[in-house]
């Protein structure tokens, strides 16, 4: 039977951060990590071990000092900024900690701005796939708030809302429920998993929870701040 | 959802600050238009009012002050001198039209002036025209037969609410010389707006010493001379008459005029430091927005928003305010001049029109516009050089 290519790959990625008087601080030494179509995968580690720098080099938003890095057969580093930036747009939805909504902007708009910037839907479909994806988030009545008017856990789940608008093969989630109590990280950590499930994305979680583990596909733990080590237990080693 | 949406939006979000910041602007456009205006106003004010004839022939005293008493109804009346020099004139065969003025007291703050019918008739060569609006002249009549009918300048009438046949004098002594109203005329947009006109029957009839003088008094004669190569000898003429001076109108306008100059040039200075000013405001106010705004700038970005579409995004903002204060500033700038339009009319007789709309008002638009723009730039491209990661980060 033929394998499915991996959705994510990434191979012999270091990532090192400028220091004063020309030394660098390497932060990640990834030899080889491959993310597979449709699984849920949970990143975790302690503070400082590169977590997030990991979702940012799979979002293009962060370029590795070395290596490669292909999501859906594309790679990544070899893409110009703006290219990069429209790939991004297209194929990676990112939910952030502190969700990081507009303030100006109410829901609907928020999660149209996604598509605005990703131009992959027609504008006179973007009003009508933003109040669709809210609504199925349980935001129906929520559409027209501002940020500020919505809840933590609405917030959230206009951040998820938000990171679907294009329908990108890859979500990241960084520490999605750090910020929400434990009722609503379960709702929004269920939300992420039905997405998995019955969208068929690829779902790369960074989480401390370890109720975000419940049904993970593979679980990457960053041992430590210069390189990632899989898990002894059976999941993964990368 | 567009680009200007997004500023818009942006803008509507600090809705004070943005607000403030356009007030700025406003101020700024207001002044230059309102300084634009008045003082292109008052060069046109001045050159309508004392291009029309060619020469001024008064008593002996300041000649400015002959030209502005006789044409604008400012500064004091000078001396008079005898009616035979208007006579003088009238008969000289250089001369196209003589117009007597004799220049009076008021009502309500609005000048006598005692005239013939000549001073409203047309001619090729006047800039302004004259029209009744309703009514009609007054009659002429012999010195010893006055009639008191007066004829009213469009502002006097609208601001005495004088009507057709009424009587008005102002003081109890002229009780028993009360002007009676036979026309209102159309505005002329100059002195004449503010002026009562009667004849000098009227005037010498009115003036206690002159209805009893032999000879009549007179304030200035307006002079055109058929030829424009007899304005200097008539000018010597009546400059050596040891009982008159013959004063150039534009002579003394050009006078005026370098006075005016010296003004326009300190307001010049002024306007440029307001728009510098106002520009280091709108500066300021967009390059601490991008502070606050740098998170908001990174997710946009993390959202796949490219450099260049963050950057089209705060220069289109700071068009938007600059936009919104300049049309706000030239709504401002012609109230500001209709405030300094009424007061030179009140104070100087100079009647200029303050909502004149020319290619100025869209080409100041344009100006405010683009310099908000470029007062845009620096905080724009501050958040083209936003760094993504850096600023996604979590608050601590």
């Amino acid at each position: 039977m033929e394998q499915t290519p991996p959705v994510v790959l990434l191979q012999a990625v270091q990532k090192s951060f400028p220091l004063h008087q020309g030394r660098d601080l390497q932060v990640l030494d990834i030899p080889q990590l491959a993310i597979s179509v449709g699984s849920y995968t949970v990143v975790q580690g302690p503070s400082g071990s590169g977590k997030t720098t990991l979702l940012n080099l799979i979002a293009g938003i962060t370029m590795p000092t070395s290596g490669h890095i292909r999501v859906s057969g594309t790679d990544m580093t070899s893409l110009p900024e703006p290219q990069r930036d429209r790939f991004r747009a297209a194929y990676i939805g990112y939910i952030f900690q502190t969700f990081n909504l507009l303030a100006p902007f109410t829901a609907v708009e928020n999660v149209m701005l996604a598509m605005l910037f990703a131009q992959t839907i027609p504008k006179r479909e973007q009003r009508q796939r933003a109040v669709e994806i809210l609504s199925r988030l349980g935001l129906s009545t929520r559409l027209a708030h501002r940020p500020a008017q919505l809840s933590r856990g609405e917030q959230q789940r206009v951040a998820i809302a938000r990171a679907l608008a294009n329908d990108p093969p890859v979500l990241l989630a960084d520490e999605p429920c750090a910020s929400l109590d434990a009722a609503t990280a379960q709702v929004v950590l269920m939300a992420l998993h039905a997405m998995c499930r019955e969208s068929h994305k690829t779902v790369l979680i960074v989480a401390h929870d370890t109720a975000a583990l419940e049904g993970a596909d593979q679980v990457l733990e960053m041992r430590d701040i210069n390189r990632v080590t899989g898990r002894p237990d059976g999941v993964d080693r990368v | 959802m567009s680009l200007y949406s997004i500023a818009w939006k942006y803008i509507w979000g600090r809705l004070l600050a943005s607000a403030l910041t356009a007030l700025s602007v406003a101020l700024g456009v207001s002044l230059i238009l309102a300084t634009f205006l008045l003082t292109r106003g008052i060069r046109a004010s001045f050159i309508v009012g004392a291009t029309d004839y060619s020469l001024l022939v008064g008593a002996k005293s300041n000649p400015t002050q002959l030209v502005l008493g006789t044409i604008f109804r400012m500064d004091v009346a000078t001396p008079n001198m005898p009616y035979s020099v208007y006579e003088q004139l009238h008969d000289d065969v250089r001369v196209e039209r003589a117009v007597p003025v004799a220049l009076g007291d008021a009502y309500q703050g609005f000048r006598y002036v005692g005239t013939t019918i000549d001073y409203f008739a047309a001619a090729p060569w006047r800039r302004k025209t004259f029209a009744v609006a309703v009514g009609r002249l007054w009659d002429e009549t012999p010195p010893e037969q006055p009639t008191y009918e007066a004829l009213l300048g469009a502002e006097v009438a609208q601001r005495t609410g004088l009507r057709l046949g009424d009587a008005f004098y102002e003081g109890e002594e002229m009780a028993e010389y009360p002007l009676t109203v036979v026309g209102i005329l159309r505005p002329t947009y100059s002195a004449d707006d503010r002026t009562i006109f009667f004849s000098l029957a009227s005037f010498w009839g009115m003036n206690e010493v002159a209805r009893n003088a032999a000879v009549k008094p007179l304030t200035t004669v307006l002079v055109r001379p058929k030829r424009l190569s007899d304005l200097p000898n008539l000018h010597r003429e009546f400059n050596v008459n040891p009982e008159t001076q013959a004063v150039l109108p534009s002579a003394v306008l050009l006078t005026i005029f370098n006075l005016l100059s010296v003004a326009e040039e300190v307001l010049r200075f002024v306007l440029e430091a307001v728009v510098l000013v106002v520009l280091l405001y709108l500066f300021v106010a967009l390059y601490s927005a991008m502070l606050e705004r740098r998170r908001e700038i990174a997710t946009m970005r993390a959202l796949g928003a490219r450099r260049l579409t963050v950057l089209l995004i705060v220069l289109l903002e700071a068009c938007f305010i600059a936009l919104l204060g300049g049309l706000a500033g030239l709504v401002g700038g012609h109230g500001m001049a209709a405030l300094g339009a009424h007061l030179l009319s009140q104070r100087g007789g100079l009647a200029l029109a303050p909502f004149t709309v020319s290619a100025l008002q869209p080409l100041l638009l344009a100006g405010v516009t683009l310099l908000g723009g470029c007062a845009g730039l620096l905080p724009a491209v501050l958040a083209y050089r936003t760094e993504v990661a850096e600023n996604l980060a979590p608050l601590s």
